[in-house]
Order: structure tokens, then C-alpha cells, then sequence
């Protein structure tokens, strides 16, 4: 799941320059953590009018980042085409697909933050920071590239306190790795000397 | 003789922690460097420490280098890919820095930039296993070096360890550790117990530098126990501070005891004043050092 949160409404206005304005939603991972499904996109229009836009239609399709045919959603949602921007309440992911696919300005009403999940009724974040080379099984399944501060791959830094990590009110990601091995009887990982990581693994930025 | 010659020999060193300036202006640098003068066996010199920035400290030991004085370059991991640090050594190396001491480097978070892209493309581990190939003649990608490194290689730790900061302790040392300088000390018993606890990782005692903070007043002692990682100064220290007449001569008594104690116990003494250098010789002193 990819966790997200709404960004500040008048940074949104900020942006927005436009008069006619389209919100999309979207029907997965926004709509469960209530930051871009229906509820909000309703609020968001009754936020936007109250500040003088007109909004010209809504939506909340299943899924942003997974559109099948463009022309499918245009004839669906004729509002579109009256609008001089689309406001899209989804990841960066739907933000940039319906970005590549509409003519008209693109803007994003989250920001995102990390690859998470939930658990039960819990949003766990930055669970993976999609590094291209998934080794988590030698942490006993918690990430330190994504759930220590540093990505620190061989041990903790000198910077916890009170087993709290340095940087924020978090476990130190390492105490946590520690206590995990030893309850599966693998401390044995943790003598392992990691080399550095592999960074052309990770896409970002190159042609894939 | 060397630092590192001291070092073999099994010498009692001390060294004395100075930090670059936050601007071009170097006399307090010089001024500060001057003052531990011919007891300092070397100077360290903090990499842009607690996050703060100031000068590079490449260019703050090249300086002291040139005035004769031996240094230790710290190198942390938080600003430089693995590009720019082996670019940086090498640089070092040839500017004639010969000691170097690796950490991870506290989080820009912690610091007066709090914006900067944390890098850390390598862990302390990592970086101390890229200088040891430094110094056997190769980059990281295997590419010979024309001209090798030599460097002195040291590595950082605080004194109270659980397992898995013990674990990182141990790969650490396995990467050529020369020396290891720790968080200041401020109880014989726990550091004895530290010692007890690597004294099977491969490094012998007289190669442990120990770290010492000469306290200034209660208030001094409570703000290093309430922000600083991996120092505990024991209430029994604070009280004594409390009800000194003089606390600042007090803090300088309780460091030479410490002093006094550690040596014979370990390898060295390592003098990080708050603010400068000015007490650090009468310390010593006395503490029966020089």
C-alpha cells in the first residue's frame, strides 16, 4: 500500500491557479487510509467551491495508477471535459499516470510518503523503500533501509537513547531487528558483514 | 614518533578533539592547537559535528599538518557517496593526514540543516572496509590506485552496549581497526566492564583511547545525560559538582582521577573539552600524565 496524506489546503490553493476544476479520486490504497476516496473528494469540493472555484464534476476511479482506457473514463466523466485542470487526490503514482494521459495541467492533492501496509486497524509506514535488491529476510522481515533513518545495514549507530532512535520518538529499527532474530533462533544473520549497497538496482532515474 | 608508532609501542596517548571553525577564519583553530602543543600526541578533528556545518576537516588538518602538528581526521558517512569519500582520503593522504576515524555521523536532522539529504551510501563497517582496500592499493570498484593509502584506521563506540551495538563493535574491529576512541567516560567500573566485554574481539586494550569530557557544573553534566548519546554522568559525579565551591575546578579534579585511573588500564586518554583547550594541560597534570 502506499501511504499518503493530504497536503495543507492552501497549499493546494496555491497551486491552483485555474478557475474549472476536476477532482479524481481514487478507490485504493487513498480511499483506505481516507485521504482520497469518496468522503474526501466530497469534502475537497465543498472546500474548493467555498474558496471560489467551480468544480465542474468528480470522481472516484478504482484505481489511479491502473487505467485501462482514458477514453473510457472521459466519456464517463463528461465534466472532464469542461474542466481547465484536474485535481487528482491519489499517489504520485495516479498523479503522474493521469498526468501522461490528460491534456490538461495535472495536480496533486497528497503527498506521498512511503511504501507501507496495514495491519489490522494499523497504517505501517516506510516498510520498503523499494531498493531493487529485497534482503529483508536477513533482518528477520524488518527493512533497515527503510526503517532506519541511516539504512544502516550493519548494526545501530551510537545515536539511540533509551533504545529510542536519534532522528524522531521511533524504536531503534535495530533493537527491534535484534529481538526478532533471536525469537526466530537467528542471531547467526547478524555477524554477516553486508557490503554496501548496489544503488544502479534501483531504478530511479534510469531507463528501464 | 608517530601516533600510530605510540600506538604499537603500547604508549599511553592522549588526544585532544578540536573542531573546524563555522567560517574561514582559522585562528581559534591554531590558537586552540597551540595550547596542547607538545603533549597532544595527535588532534582530532570533528566532521561537521553533531550536524553543525563548519570548515571541512580535510582542509582544518591539512593546516595543522603543515604547522607540524599531527591529526586525526574524522570521516563520517553522512554527507559523501562512496565517490566522494574515497576522493576525499585520497586527497587526505596526499595533503599528508595519516589517521582517520570513521563514523556514522549524527543525522542532519540533529543539526543546523536540517533539510540536507541524509546520504549514508555506506555504513561505518562499509566505510572502514573501503579504506582498508584503499590501503592495499585498490578503489571500491577494484581499480588500482596509482600511489596507495596508508592510513591509521580507528573506529568510535559508546562504553554501555547491548548485544547488537556489541555485534556492530565487533564488525567494526574486524575491518582493520587500528584504534578505538569512545564516548567520554565518566565511571572506572563500566568502562572495565566494557573492556571485559571485547576482550575477545580481536583488539587489545592498549589500543583503546578513552574518551573524557572535564565537566563544568551540574547543569553541564544534566545537559550531556539529557542530549548526548551514550554518555551517562552518574548522580554521584553531578553532587559532587553541586556542592563544589569552585565546580569547574572540581570537573577538572574529577577528569584527572579519571585520568589517574584509566591509565594502565587502556591506551589512552582522549581530552574533548566543552568550548577550548585552555584547562587540558593542568589536567593532565594533574592526573601525573605530563
Amino acid at each position: 500500500m502506499i501511504i499518503s496524506s493530504q497536503k495543507e489546503f492552501k497549499e493546494i490553493l496555491r497551486a491552483l491557479k485555474e478557475k474549472n476544476i476536476f477532482i479524481i479520486g481514487c478507490g485504493k490504497c487513498a480511499t483506505k487510509l481516507h485521504v482520497g476516496g469518496e468522503p474526501e473528494v466530497l469534502e475537497m469540493r465543498k472546500k474548493l467551491t467555498k474558496a471560489g472555484k467551480n468544480i465542474v464534476g468528480w470522481t472516484v476511479l478504482s484505481s489511479a495508477c491502473n487505467i485501462s482506457s482514458w477514453d473510457d473514463v472521459l466519456a464517463q466523466n463528461p465534466g472532464i471535459g469542461k474542466s481547465d485542470a484536474l485535481l487528482v487526490m491519489s499517489c504520485g503514482g495516479g498523479v503522474s499516470v493521469i498526468s501522461s494521459l490528460s491534456e490538461r495541467q495535472v495536480y496533486p492533492a497528497l503527498d506521498t510518503e512511503s511504501l507501507g501496509g496495514m495491519r489490522l486497524e494499523d497504517t505501517m509506514k516506510e516498510l520498503c523503500r523499494m531498493c531493487g535488491e529485497c534482503t529483508v529476510w536477513e533482518f528477520g522481515g524488518i527493512c533497515p533501509v527503510s526503517q532506519c533513518p541511516k539504512g544502516l545495514l550493519n548494526g545501530p549507530c551510537g545515536g539511540a537513547m533509551e533504545g529510542k532512535c536519534e532522528v524522531d520518538e521511533r524504536t531503534c529499527a535495530w533493537d527491534e531487528i535484534y529481538e526478532r532474530q533471536k525469537s526466530l533462533g537467528k542471531l547467526g544473520n547478524l555477524v554477516i558483514v553486508h557490503e554496501p549497497r548496489d544503488h544502479s538496482r534501483n531504478k530511479r532515474g534510469l531507463k528501464v | 614518533m608517530s601516533f600510530e608508532s605510540k600506538l604499537d609501542e603500547g604508549k599511553f596517548v592522549v588526544t585532544a578533539e578540536i573542531s573546524p571553525p563555522k567560517g574561514t577564519d582559522t585562528s581559534g583553530l591554531l590558537k586552540d592547537a597551540s595550547i596542547i602543543n607538545g603533549f597532544a600526541d595527535a588532534i582530532n578533528i570533528t566532521d561537521n559535528q553533531r550536524a553543525v556545518m563548519r570548515m571541512s576537516p580535510v582542509a582544518a588538518c591539512s593546516i595543522l599538518e603543515s604547522k607540524g602538528y599531527e591529526t586525526i581526521m574524522h570521516v563520517t558517512c553522512r554527507d559523501r557517496n562512496r565517490i566522494a569519500l574515497q576522493s576525499e582520503l585520497l586527497g587526505a593522504y596526499a595533503l599528508g593526514i595519516k589517521n582517520i576515524l570513521v563514523m556514522s555521523g549524527d543525522h542532519p536532522v540533529k543539526g543546523d540543516h536540517q533539510g540536507a539529504k541524509p546520504v549514508y551510501d555506506l555504513d561505518s563497517v562499509q566505510l572502514l572496509g573501503l579504506i582498508q582496500k584503499l590501503n592495499s592499493g585498490f578503489d571500491f570498484s577494484g581499480n588500482r590506485l596509482d600511489g596507495k593509502t596508508n592510513f591509521c584506521i580507528g573506529a568510535v563506540t559508546n562504553i554501555e552496549l547491548n548485544e547488537i551495538a556489541l555485534m556492530k563493535l565487533e564488525k567494526k574491529i574486524s575491518q582493520g581497526v587500528r584504534f578505538i576512541q569512545t564516548q567520554a567516560v565518566f565511571d572506572i567500573e563500566k568502562f572495565s566492564g566494557f573492556l571485559d566485554r571485547i576482550k575477545d574481539s580481536g583488539i587489545s586494550r592498549s589500543r583503546i583511547i578513552a574518551g573524557i569530557i572535564p565537566l563544568k557544573s551540574e547543569k553541564n553534566a544534566r545537559f550531556l545525560n539529557k542530549n548526548i548519546a551514550g554518555i551517562k554522568v552518574p548522580e554521584i559525579v553531578i553532587d559532587q559538582l553541586k556542592n563544589a565551591s569552585n565546580p569547574e575546578t572540581r570537573g577538572m579534579e574529577i577528569a584527572a582521577r579519571l585520568i589517574k585511573e584509566l591509565h594502565g588500564m587502556c591506551g589512552g586518554v582522549h581530552i574533548m573539552p566543552i568550548g577550548n583547550h585552555e584547562k587540558t594541560k593542568d589536567i593532565l597534570e594533574m592526573a601525573g600524565i605530563i
